[in-house]
């Protein structure tokens, strides 16, 4: 229960933040994650979710409120995508997810390197 | 220890040490391993890679790129705007024309800057940087050749002196800082929002706050693309290959054709003894002219001009079926995603006008007010002098004027380069500008556009005319570019005024570069009421097409054929059309702009098939002259018969002139002077057909029909490989296309390219292949009817995902025409947006 707590915690500050304009949140909530979450899976898996929540929300917002078809034509006409509008949004969703995955990832090797010193 | 001992303890040390050193070394693995991926996404997410901006910041859903989709939503809004002093109500109509009303002067202007900033600031943004130099700070070195040449040209310097000139209580600077403080709230505004541009945010910068002397730098970037030229230069070299008597008879200074001046006189008596005829060009002059048009020449196209293309004219209120003067305009320019102009209606106590304005600065340049109409187009008259100077090893870095030695001055400037170091450039100045090339003599610039100017002030009070004599009156102030400004009023008087700066030099010849010692420098200008003009003509017509405006009788010098006066047959199709007998309506101004009929091929087809009437022909061959012998002359997409007489004309010529190039090595790219020989072809093919173009080094003796027959059988060829065997399905559109370019190069973001009619002869301008320069505004106004009909292509948004990008070109690609509402007819029509700005 505690961690689906702390998951859901961490998933509204990675949000919070990203709505703020600190687009690099998910990657901050994602050390603290990693470094607070004991199985290492566990917190990587998760500081992925929420980098991909984190990035993901705003989007489908956006989309809600103003239809980001155009958007991501055009956004994948400048990238040279050939007018391929899912690349822009998947290039998105993936920079989101590393985020959170990456900053996770971090928290928790560093983590585990000093338990298994402690060892 | 013993052997046996040791094997049997080893089994031990293996399952105590090794688990141990695994349990640590794992985990370090994995921490390098995040520690590196962690590094990669960070530096991608935080820094530009090569061809790639910061993903970050360009893509985070909130402040990236992506809030282009909420910036491309238009509601009705309450805004506050730092400076306002009284409320302003903005209307945006369905398409997004803005209507503007303000109490006061000062807060139209504010209010014109938030609304182009909040729809084009981008395009303003580049604008700038391009004629201060500053492009390479955003894009990098591939822009460091334009800031160098900017820099050196002078945009930057003459914009600031024109600012300094401005008096305090001047309109026009007060309209420049109002109109500033409106950019700057928009800027202030968009960031908090996060709603700059995307390609701000791609390209990874923020606007610099706007300044009046950026207004002054866009008007400077137009002066230079239709006016800076290098024919000077071309000149030379086409005078040192061909030698002095065929490039004095194949470029002269009158046109070899029958062309339609609008001022056919009586003239004043010259103030200055007619300039001399041509000269030799000695092996250094044409050294150095080479070393500097092929500089210019490598410059990203619009630095230089290159010939103009723009239609005009008005007709008198007796000759229309409204009774009241028709007027009806379309300046010719390179097509544009966003376009250069943007729609809109000012309203305020002392300044009401409706039409088009560019982005970056507070005016209407193109429409009406409730008296007059204007528009304009691009008078072409010689305006770029180059001067080599003279310098000696007995007085390094002094050159020789008016008898003594002058010491150069110098202006130092840094060009910051995205992704590179600053680069150091130091710009010389004599007398008669900067020194735009060292290679081989040192050679300086004499351009018009590097006059300061009160121009701005002119076109306000432009707007603010009543009559034909206000008009006249603020257009004596015009310098440059020199435009053809033709005007209909409300009681049906119509006018053509050429207006701008004629430069005179006291003797030599200014159509080739001339020494710098003083005797051939520029000493004035025409005097404005010598330049050409017309005021209500008894046959109730003017036009202007970018045709030289006078009669052979001129008295003054104001270019050569080939700078870069129009070869004329825009303006003979017009001309032919406005002057048959009849009255003429609103309807026939806007079929007249979308006119296909080449006037050159009805004048060169009939002695082409008279060339071909005893030619042995094969079927295709038949076929063709059988297409062109039913032809009407117009460029339509499904004609076949437009392609044959197209690649015709061009084979034509490659047949008389390239054996030219090619024996006497010419070192002038053949298409600068196309349309400069078309002229001379067309000329002999009517009038001399034995001329000895014809018979080239190494082709042997010929004549026109010949030359016509031989090229007649190579496109044929040259069509069937290229389109099939069938001539019937040679049609225009598979040839020809047009496309409208976005002006940040992003070819994803283009429009087209799509078939469509028109080539550079005909009212509805196309030339090229494809072609990317045309009508980028038609207006048509009918002071009897009180209807003012307009449209542009694009759309009033810079903004890809906005309706607003592309939501005109349908229309415009139709030819049809979106009625000019006013600000009263737009806010009681449907779809419209409001916008109230509070102090």
């Amino acid at each position: 229960m505690r961690l689906y707590v702390t998951l859901l915690l961490a998933a509204l500050l990675a949000l919070a933040g990203v709505l703020l304009g600190l687009w690099w949140a998910p990657f901050v909530v994602g050390l603290l994650l990693g470094a607070i979450t004991q199985r290492a899976r566990i917190a990587i898996l998760a500081g992925a979710a929420i980098g991909l929540v984190g990035w993901l929300v705003p989007l489908a917002v956006a989309q809600e409120r103003y239809g980001l078809g155009p958007t991501a034509q055009s956004l994948a006409a400048i990238m040279k995508f050939d007018h391929q509008a899912a690349l822009p949004i998947a290039l998105t969703l993936l920079v989101g997810t590393l985020l959170g995955l990456t900053g996770a990832w971090l928290a928790s090797a560093g983590r585990g390197l000093a338990t298994s010193a402690r060892t | 220890m013993t052997a046996e001992t040791a094997v049997a303890v080893r089994p031990v040390v293996e399952t105590t040490v090794a688990p141990r050193r695994r349990r640590q070394t794992l985990p370090l693995l994995n921490l390098v391993g995040a520690l590196i991926v962690s590094a990669a996404v960070l530096y991608v997410t935080f820094f530009p890679a090569p061809g790639l901006p910061a993903l970050g910041p360009a893509f985070n859903p909130t402040t990236g790129a992506w809030t282009m989709a909420a910036d491309a939503q238009v509601t009705n809004r309450v805004l506050h705007l730092a400076g306002l002093r009284q409320p302003v109500s903005v209307v945006l109509e369905r398409d997004g024309t803005a209507h503007i009303s303000a109490q006061t002067d000062h807060d139209l202007f504010l209010a014109t800057g938030y609304v182009h900033a909040r729809f084009r600031l981008f395009q303003m943004d580049l604008m700038r940087r391009q004629g201060a130099g500053r492009l390479s700070e955003v894009v990098g070195k591939a822009a460091v050749n334009s800031d160098r040449f900017e820099l050196q040209l002078g945009l930057l310097r003459t914009a600031q002196a024109e600012w300094k000139q401005l008096q305090t209580d001047d309109q026009s600077r007060q309209a420049l800082v109002a109109y500033a403080q409106g950019v700057n709230d928009r800027i202030a505004e968009a960031e908090s929002m996060h709603q700059l541009d995307a390609m701000f945010t791609l390209l990874g910068y923020q606007p610099q706050p706007w300044s009046p002397i950026d207004s002054l730098l866009v008007k400077g970037d137009m002066t230079q693309t239709l006016n800076f030229t290098d024919t000077p230069l071309v000149m030379a070299l086409l005078k040192k290959s061909l030698g002095a008597d065929l490039s004095s008879e194949w470029f002269p200074i009158l046109p070899p054709n029958q062309q339609s001046p609008y001022d056919i006189g009586p003239y004043a008596k010259p103030t200055i003894a007619p300039i001399e005829t041509m000269s030799e060009v000695t092996d250094a002059k044409a050294q150095s002219a080479a070393a500097l048009y092929q500089r210019l020449a490598a410059l990203p196209p619009g630095l230089v001009a290159k010939g103009g293309a723009s239609n005009n004219w008005a007709v008198g209120g007796a000759k229309t079926t409204s009774g009241g003067a028709l007027l009806a305009g379309d300046p010719h320019l390179h097509l544009t995603l966003p376009a250069i102009w943007f729609q809109l209606t000012m309203d305020s106590p002392g300044y009401h006008a409706a039409g088009v304005g560019i982005p970056g600065t507070p005016i209407v340049l193109i429409g009406h007010n409730e008296h007059i109409a204007w528009t304009l187009t691009d008078a072409q008259n010689q305006q770029t002098f180059f001067y080599l100077e003279h310098e000696d090893a007995v007085h390094p870095g002094r050159y020789l004027w008016n008898g003594g030695w002058q010491n150069y001055k110098t202006v130092s400037y840094e060009i910051p380069v995205q992704g590179a170091q600053t680069q150091h450039l130091d710009v010389k100045l004599s007398v008669h500008g900067p020194v735009i090339s060292e290679r081989g003599q040192t050679t300086s610039v004499w351009w018009t556009g590097n006059l300061p100017s009160q121009d701005l002030g002119v076109l306000l009070r432009l707007g603010q005319a009543g009559n034909f004599g206000e008009f006249r009156s603020a257009l004596r102030g015009w310098l440059a570019p020199t435009h053809n400004f033709i005007y209909a009023d409300d009681r049906g008087n119509i006018g053509l005024i050429s207006a701008g700066y004629y430069p005179l030099v006291a003797k030599g010849q200014p159509w080739l570069p001339m020494a710098g010692t003083g005797e051939f420098d520029v000493i004035g200008t025409i005097p404005f009421d010598d330049i050409p003009q017309a005021y209500n003509p008894p046959d109730n017509i003017l036009w202007s097409a970018n045709q030289r405006q006078v009669t052979s009788s001129y008295p003054y010098y104001i270019g050569t054929a080939s700078n870069f006066f129009d070869a004329g047959y825009r303006a003979n199709e017009i001309h032919r059309v406005l002057s048959q007998p009849g009255k003429l309506s609103a309807d026939d101004m806007s079929a007249l702009q979308t006119d296909t009929r080449d006037s050159l091929a009805a004048e060169i087809v009939p002695v082409l098939l008279q060339s071909l009437s005893k030619e042995r022909l094969n079927a295709k061959e038949s076929a063709a002259v059988d297409l062109l012998r039913s032809w009407d002359f117009r460029m339509e997409t499904n004609s076949a018969a437009a392609t044959i007489w197209w690649y015709f004309w061009g084979w034509y010529l490659d047949e008389t002139f390239k054996p030219w190039w090619k024996s006497r090595a010419v070192p002038v790219d053949y298409g600068v002077v196309f349309n400069a020989l078309g002229q001379d072809l067309e000329a002999w093919t009517l009038h001399d057909p034995g001329n000895r173009a014809f018979s080239a080094p190494g082709v042997g003796s010929r004549t026109a029909p010949d030359a016509q027959r031989k090229s007649f059988h190579k496109l044929i060829g040259d069509l069937t490989k290229q389109l099939g065997p069938d001539p019937h399905s040679w049609s225009y559109g598979k040839v020809h296309q047009r496309v409208l370019e976005n002006l940040a190069e992003v070819s994803g973001l283009n429009y087209g390219p799509r078939p469509d009619r028109g080539d550079g002869n005909t009212p509805l301008a196309a030339g090229g292949y494809p072609s990317t320069e045309g009508p980028s505004w038609r207006m048509v106004v009918d002071w009897g009817a009180k209807t003012f009909e307009a449209i542009y292509p694009g759309g009033q948004s810079e903004n890809p995902a906005s309706d607003w990008y592309t939501d005109r070109v349908d229309s415009w690609w139709a030819g049809r025409l979106n009625p000019m509402l006013t600000a009263g007819e737009a806010d009681a029509a449907g779809g419209i947006h409001t916008w109230s700005l509070q102090p």
